[in-house]
């Protein structure tokens, strides 16, 4: 199935050294549509977070280029920071911070007026579905909850994309699952995400499309049907297993 | 069993290699400083024993007392140097005798003696700083006793000589001599003793250095704990990837850390000055004009040129606190993190209120120069007592070390490093711990 829809993210041969000659991540090469879901999934080291630091402009690349939006993460940064939002892995917040102020205070970091700054608060509170609990203390909030804030946060100004490391990771199934539709939701009204997890299963569900990524390589892309079908496989984790020792059997 | 296990696993926690290298390096720098402080106190006590002396009184009595005060005993010797004065103004004298004392024996000195009138000596001294060493060791006691006792011993052999001691004269060699002090600041001159000066102002002298420190103290907890927290919530990934330049996430976090060591300098000061350490609280309001004519007041000048001085040296240790809270891998590891900076905030800041770093030998003297933090602790010094070029040059040399401390910061903020840094060790541990696993 051809997808015509315009590119929201293209990444390009994207590289990482932290130490010379060790890649954290090497030749990534994938692209995200607007409205579109797309997964990272890889084992714990693979480099999905370096991949996804680097295209939220953290990490400079060793090598490759990544275009946000139509700004290159190395000639236009800045432009990049206006097209994206970003939600890392065990992120936390402001401690002595309200929620309600915290999602004020980043809404004034996203917003060009006013207005807007309002607009977004509202948002993020719909959102969240915090209720009262937006004037307690963060440092009160559990795991969960937290969570929820800065999911909240990452999606209420409506960036061209938003970048999700392991969106779901520590949340319990309801809350996994309440996060899961309103990505679901955001995508059908034309908002893009990258989404990075180890948890196969869960992504098979919520993604257009995902990215096999092992020891810095990008091994496979597709949709998670034809990928089930190219391997015969029940699920994407046998998907995985597959992908990964075909790459060992034939040599990287 | 149990509790030895757990005794063992709280002290494998505690005293981590990072903790026992501060102890060795605290033993070093403790080594340093003694030594640096029986160096100068070694100093002091053979200054105290060179004697400059101006006889003006020229008799047979006064030249016996120059020699006894020459050779007190037979085994004993003191450096006396006699020279003549070729003005009134003391303060130019001491500047071509290139000497920090000396003594003069008026006219008449051999008359009050014969007498039976108690004689009187001046003594000049300079003050060049507000440490202790510098201001007890140079005392005029030193020199009152020296001068007393060789007038006593002129006195035996002259009465020897005669036979006889009358009840009056007997009375006299108790305390032949008492002494007039005149105590020169830059090219003013008071009769006021040192020792007082010192004792009435100590406490200022002191003050200054404690807020100082307690300013760069806290500036540097508060920067390091913001920035480690920010990293290991990772707020700050959230923010350096928000559309907004990160020259204006630094230079909050600056701004703020500043403002809030600023609101503990004032407390501070607002404390300690409620506890009257003020000179005018104890002694005469006769010192208290005294001490404002040799210009040792705290006036908006002073204040002005030590305020500049407070200011690099706190925006030096913010930027220094937040270099290093970009290597913190954990709270604590931050803590420890911090602790070469309070060192070398400690070492100048010790050695201040003991010491006239100026004075001291070259090495010594370079080392704690290096430090940028000394030439505020010496700021009181320089400023009050006129050694404008140290102080220049003090001020250009903290200009030029924030420069690169604030490049170096904004490098960090801006590049990999914010991310990377600190992360070497622990993820390679982590890795390997993966790699057992496996
Ligand atoms: N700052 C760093 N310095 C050195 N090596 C690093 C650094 N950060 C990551 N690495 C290495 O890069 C590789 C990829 O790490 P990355 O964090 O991108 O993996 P990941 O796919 O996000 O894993 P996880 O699922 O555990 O989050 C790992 O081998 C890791 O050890
Ligand atoms: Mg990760």
């Amino acid at each position: 199935m051809e997808d015509n829809r315009p590119s929201v993210l293209s990444v390009e041969h994207l590289s990482k050294q932290y130490k010379k000659g060790v890649y954290a991540s090497q030749d990534v090469t994938f692209d995200v549509k607007e409205g579109e879901i797309f997964a990272l999934i890889g084992p714990n080291g693979a480099g999905k977070t370096t991949t996804i630091r680097m295209i939220a402009t953290l990490l400079k690349p060793t090598e490759g280029d990544a275009l946000v939006g139509g700004c290159s993460i190395k000639t236009d940064p800045a432009g990049v920071r206006e097209n994206l939002t970003y939600l890392p892995d065990e992120a936390g917040a402001y401690k002595n911070m309200k929620g309600r102020q915290y999602l004020r205070f980043m809404a004034e970091m996203y917003a060009k007026d006013r207005s807007q700054v309002e607009g977004f608060v509202k948002e993020a509170e719909k959102i969240c579905s915090l209720g009262d609990r937006l004037n307690d203390k963060i440092e009160t909030y559990s795991r969960g909850m937290t969570r929820k804030l800065l999911l909240a946060r990452t999606i209420m100004s409506k960036p061209k994309i938003a970048i999700l490391d392991e969106p779901t990771s520590g949340l319990d199934i309801i809350n996994a699952l309440e996060i899961r539709r309103m990505i679901k939701v955001l995508a059908s009204d034309g908002m893009s995400f990258l989404l990075s997890s180890h948890n196969m299963l869960e992504i098979e569900y919520v993604s257009d499309r995902v990215g096999i990524i092992a020891r810095g390589h990008l091994l496979e892309v597709g949709r998670p049907a034809e990928l089930l079908e190219k391997y015969k496989a029940d699920n994407l984790e046998d998907v995985f297993e597959l992908v990964v020792m075909k790459k060992d059997i034939t040599g990287w | 069993m149990k509790f030895a296990s757990l005794l063992k696993k709280e002290l494998r926690e505690m005293l981590n290699t990072q903790t026992i290298f501060m102890l060795l390096l605290m033993l070093f720098m403790m080594y340093g400083m003694g030594g640096m402080l029986n160096k100068s106190a070694e100093k002091a006590s053979e200054e105290s024993s060179r004697i400059t002396i101006c006889d003006l009184d020229d008799t047979k009595f006064t030249q016996s007392v120059l020699m006894f005060l020459e050779h007190p005993t037979s085994d004993m010797q003191n450096e006396v140097k006699t020279v003549t004065l070729k003005s009134d103004d003391y303060a130019a004298e001491l500047d071509r005798l290139d000497v920090n004392s000396f003594v003069i024996i008026p006219e008449g000195f051999t008359d009050d003696i014969n007498n039976g009138k108690q004689a009187k000596v001046t003594y000049v001294s300079r003050m060049t700083s507000m440490s202790m060493l510098s201001n007890v060791n140079v005392g005029s006691e030193t020199a009152l006793q020296l001068i007393t006792s060789a007038v006593k011993t002129a006195m035996y052999s002259d009465f020897k000589n005669r036979g006889k001691l009358t009840d009056d004269e007997a009375a006299l060699i108790e305390a032949p001599v008492t002494v007039d002090e005149c105590t020169i600041v830059r090219d003013k001159s008071e009769n006021i003793s040192q020792l007082i000066l010192y004792s009435s102002l100590y406490s200022r002298s002191l003050f200054m250095p404690l807020v100082v420190y307690i300013l760069i103290l806290l500036g540097s907890q508060t920067m390091i704990n913001a920035v480690s927290a920010e990293k290991l919530d990772k707020t700050l990934e959230t923010l350096l990837s928000a559309p907004i330049t990160r020259l204006h996430v630094i230079s909050a976090k600056m701004l703020a850390a500043a403002a809030v060591a600023l609101l503990n300098a004032v407390v501070y000061m607002i404390g300690m000055n409620n506890m009257n350490l003020s000179p005018t609280g104890d002694i005469g309001e006769e010192y208290t004009k005294m001490i404002e004519k040799l210009g040792l007041v705290f006036d908006f000048r002073t204040y002005l040129l030590i305020g500049v001085q407070m200011l690099l040296t706190m925006l030096i240790s913010l930027s220094i606190a937040m270099i290093l809270g970009a290597f913190a891998k954990n709270i604590k590891s931050s803590q420890t993190l911090l602790l070469p900076l309070m060192f070398v905030t400690i070492v100048p800041f010790m050695a201040c209120m003991f010491l006239d770093i100026s004075t001291l030998p070259g090495a010594v003297r370079y080392v704690l120069y290096a430090i940028p933090f000394t030439h505020t602790f010496m700021a009181s010094d320089t400023v009050m007592f006129g050694k404008t070029e140290l102080y220049t040059a003090g001020l250009i040399y903290q200009a030029v070390f924030l420069i690169i401390c604030m490049t170096i910061a904004v490098k960090i903020f801006t590049s990999d490093y914010i991310f990377t840094a600190g992360e070497f060790i622990g993820r390679r541990k982590k890795k390997k711990h993966a790699e057992e696993d496996q």
